[in-house]
C-alpha cells in the first residue's frame, strides 16, 4: 500500500478489516488445507502404510461419487440442449475431480521431492553465494575476477545443459552411485544429488547476483564505522554489512527461490520423479494430459505462493526500521 | 620530562599529485582537547583520519603513547581500540539497536561477554542522555540523538583519544547544542580529544588548544583566548573574521 493510498483513505482501519477478510483469509485457508493435505499424504504413504502395513497412494477421497454425480448432472444436461451448457461444465468439473483423486497420491510423491530439491538446492547455493558475493565486493582484483567468471558462465548458460553436462558427460552419477546409503530407504537415487549440485552450483550464481548488488547498496560509512571500532574487514564484512544486505536482498531472494521451484522440473530430464516428471510419467499412460498439466499447474501455484507468503513472514520477521523497504 | 599521548611530526600526505598535508606536527598532552580549525580543503579531516589510520601517510612520523602507529608492523586494530573516532554522517550501524551499536565493538574487540558488555554500554549511554533510548534503532532517533549515540560507542572502547571529525556540521541548528554539550562533559572528564570543528562556542569553552590548519600547513597554534582574540598570522585572522560574520548571520 502506497502511502498516498493509506492518506487518502477515509478509514484505513476499517480498509485493513476489509482487506483481512476478503482477501488475506481464503488463501491462508486455502495455503492451510494445501498443506495438511500434502502432509498427511506423506505421513501415511512415508510413515504409517509402511508401520501398518498397508498400501501406498490409496486416495483419500473415492473417485466413485464425483463420477456417479458427473453422469447425473450429464444425464440432466442432456435434453436441455445448449441451455445445458453450464451442467455439462459441471459434469465436466466433477470427472476432473475423480481424476484428480486418483492421481493426487502419486503427485504428492512428486511434491516431496520437488520441495526437497528446492529447498537443498536453494540453501547450498546460499552458502556458496554469500563468500562469491563478499569476494564480488571486497575481493582483490584475481578473487573477483574469478568469481565474476564463475557467475558469468553460470548465468551465460541454460540450466538445462548444466544438468545434461554433469549428468552426462562426467563421471558424478557413478561417483554418486558409490555413495554408500544413496538411494537406500528415504535418500534418493543419484539422479536427484547430481540435479541438487547442478541446482546449487546454478543458483549460487545468481544469488551471489543478487546479494553482490545488496551488499554494494549497504553505505560505505558503516564498514569505515565498523574498522574505526577496531574490527577487522572481514568482522565488519560480517558482522555490520553482511546482516544489512541480508535483509536488502530478501525480495529477491525470494524470486530467485520462486524461480527455482519451477526450475527444478528440468530434473525430470534426467530421470528425476519430481512434480513434473510424475505427472508426465502419468501422463504418457493415460494420455489424460490436459487434466494432469491442469493439476500440476495449481499444485505448482500453491508451492510457489506458500513460498512468498513465508518468505513475506520472514521479511516482516526480520524488518528493521531504516534497513531496505519498511512496509507501512 | 612527560611523554606526549599524541605526537605527530613531519606529516606529509598526498592524494595523487594534489598534497594534502605538507608537513604537519602536533602534540598533545593526556586530557588536552585540541580543536582544528581551517578552511574546507585544509586538510583537517585527513589529518585526523591519518591518527587512526583510515587514510595512510605518505611520511612523516605519528606516535601514540610513545607506539609508532604508521609502521607496517602496527596492528591497525590493535590501535583503533585505543583511537575512538566519531563521523561527521554518524555512520551508525542501522542494522543495531542503540545499544547493539555501543556494545558491538566491546563484545566483538574487546571480548568482553554480552552481560558485561550491555551493563558497561548503557553506562555510556547514560553518560550522553540516551539510556531511554537503549532500544531505538538509528533511523527512529534525531540526529543529535544518533551523534550522541556515536560518541557513546566511540567511548565505550575505553579509548586513550576520542576523534572527532565535524561532529555537529551534519546537524540541524537546534540540535547542534545538546551534542556539543555532551562533548563538554567529555572535555571536563579529562578525556583527551582532538576535534575538527567550527563549533565556536565548544572551542571557546574546552579546547586546551585550537590549531589553525590551512593549505596543508599548520599556521597559528595556541589556547583558545591567545588565538581567538590576537591572531599572530594574517591568515587566521582572515579565517577567524569570515567565520565570526557567518556566526552571526547564521
Amino acid at each position: 500500500m502506497s502511502t498516498a493510498e493509506s492518506t487518502t483513505s477515509p478509514n484505513p482501519g476499517l480498509r485493513d478489516r476489509v482487506g483481512t477478510v476478503f482477501t488475506v483469509r481464503p488463501l491462508t485457508v486455502g495455503l492451510a488445507l494445501f498443506w495438511v493435505w500434502v502432509l498427511a499424504r506423506w505421513t501415511t504413504d512415508f510413515v504409517l502404510a509402511g508401520v501398518l502395513g498397508l498400501d501406498r497412494g490409496t486416495p483419500f477421497v473415492p473417485a466413485a461419487p464425483f463420477l456417479t454425480t458427473a453422469d447425473t448432472v450429464a444425464s440432466l444436461a442432456a435434453p436441455l440442449g445448449v441451455a445445458g451448457a453450464p451442467l455439462v461444465w459441471l459434469a465436466d468439473t466433477l470427472r476432473f475431480a475423480a481424476d484428480a483423486t486418483a492421481y493426487l497420491p502419486a503427485l504428492a510423491h512428486g511434491i516431496w521431492t520437488t520441495v526437497l530439491l528446492t529447498v537443498f538446492s536453494v540453501c547450498l547455493g546460499f552458502t556458496l553465494a554469500l563468500p562469491l558475493s563478499v569476494v564480488r565486493v571486497y575481493g582483490g582484483r584475481w578473487a573477483r575476477w574469478l568469481a565474476l567468471s564463475y557467475t558469468e558462465l553460470i548465468r551465460g548458460t541454460p540450466l538445462l545443459a548444466q544438468l545434461f553436462v554433469l549428468y552426462f558427460a562426467t563421471s558424478l552419477t557413478q561417483v554418486l552411485r558409490g555413495v554408500p546409503g544413496v538411494g537406500v530407504g528415504f535418500v534418493p537415487a543419484q539422479a536427484f544429488w547430481v540435479a541438487v549440485i547442478s541446482f546449487t552450483l546454478n543458483s549460487a550464481a545468481y544469488q551471489s547476483e543478487y546479494l553482490r548488488a545488496s551488499l554494494e547498496s549497504v553505505d560505505g560509512g558503516q564498514l569505515t564505522a565498523a574498522r574505526a571500532i577496531g574490527l577487522s574487514k572481514l568482522e565488519g564484512i560480517r558482522y555490520v554489512v553482511v546482516p544489512q544486505g541480508l535483509r536488502l536482498a530478501l525480495p529477491s531472494w525470494t524470486n530467485e527461490l520462486v524461480y527455482l521451484i519451477k526450475y527444478s522440473s528440468l530434473a525430470s530430464f534426467i530421470t528425476v520423479q519430481e512434480l513434473y516428471g510424475r505427472t508426465s510419467t502419468i501422463a504418457n499412460e493415460t494420455y489424460q494430459y490436459t487434466e494432469l498439466f491442469v493439476l500440476v499447474a495449481i499444485l505448482y501455484l500453491a508451492l510457489v505462493v506458500s513460498a512468498s507468503a513465508l518468505m513475506d513472514r520472514v521479511e516482516s520477521h526480520t524488518a528493521t526500521a531504516g534497513v531496505g523497504h519498511t512496509r507501512q | 620530562m612527560t611523554q606526549p599521548l599524541l605526537s605527530i611530526d613531519d606529516l606529509h600526505k598526498s592524494y595523487g599529485s594534489e598534497e594534502v598535508l605538507e608537513g604537519v606536527g602536533l602534540e598533545m598532552e593526556q586530557g588536552d582537547v585540541t580543536v582544528l580549525i581551517g578552511p574546507s580543503g585544509s586538510g583537517k579531516s585527513t589529518l585526523l583520519r591519518c591518527v587512526n589510520r583510515l587514510t595512510e601517510i605518505n611520511s612523516g612520523r605519528i606516535a601514540l603513547d610513545g607506539q609508532d602507529v604508521t609502521g607496517t608492523d602496527t596492528d591497525v586494530n590493535e590501535l583503533r581500540k585505543q583511537v575512538g573516532m566519531v563521523f561527521q554522517d554518524f555512520n551508525l550501524f542501522a542494522h543495531l539497536t542503540a545499544l547493539e551499536n555501543v556494545t558491538l565493538g566491546p563484545k566483538k574487540v574487546l571480548g568482553m561477554d554480552a552481560a558485561d558488555a550491555e551493563e558497561a554500554g548503557r553506562t555510556h549511554l547514560e553518560q550522553v542522555g540516551l539510556l531511554e533510548q537503549a532500544d531505538s534503532y538509528p533511523a527512529e532517533l534525531s540526529g543529535g540523538q544518533k551523534q550522541r549515540v556515536g560518541i557513546a560507542r566511540a567511548l565505550a572502547m575505553d579509548p586513550e583519544l576520542l576523534l572527532f571529525d565535524e561532529p555537529t556540521s551534519a546537524l540541524d541548528p537546534e540540535l547542534v547544542g545538546e551534542v556539543v554539550e555532551v562533548m563538554r562533559d567529555l572535555a571536563a572528564e579529562g578525556i583527551t580529544m582532538l576535534v575538527v570543528s567550527h563549533e565556536m562556542d565548544f572551542a571557546r569553552s574546552a579546547a586546551s588548544d585550537i590549531v589553525f590548519l590551512d593549505d596543508g600547513e599548520i599556521v597559528e597554534h595556541g589556547p583558545p583566548e591567545q588565538l581567538f582574540q590576537n591572531p599572530t598570522a594574517e591568515r587566521t585572522e582572515q579565517f577567524l573574521s569570515r567565520l565570526h560574520a557567518h556566526e552571526e548571520t547564521a
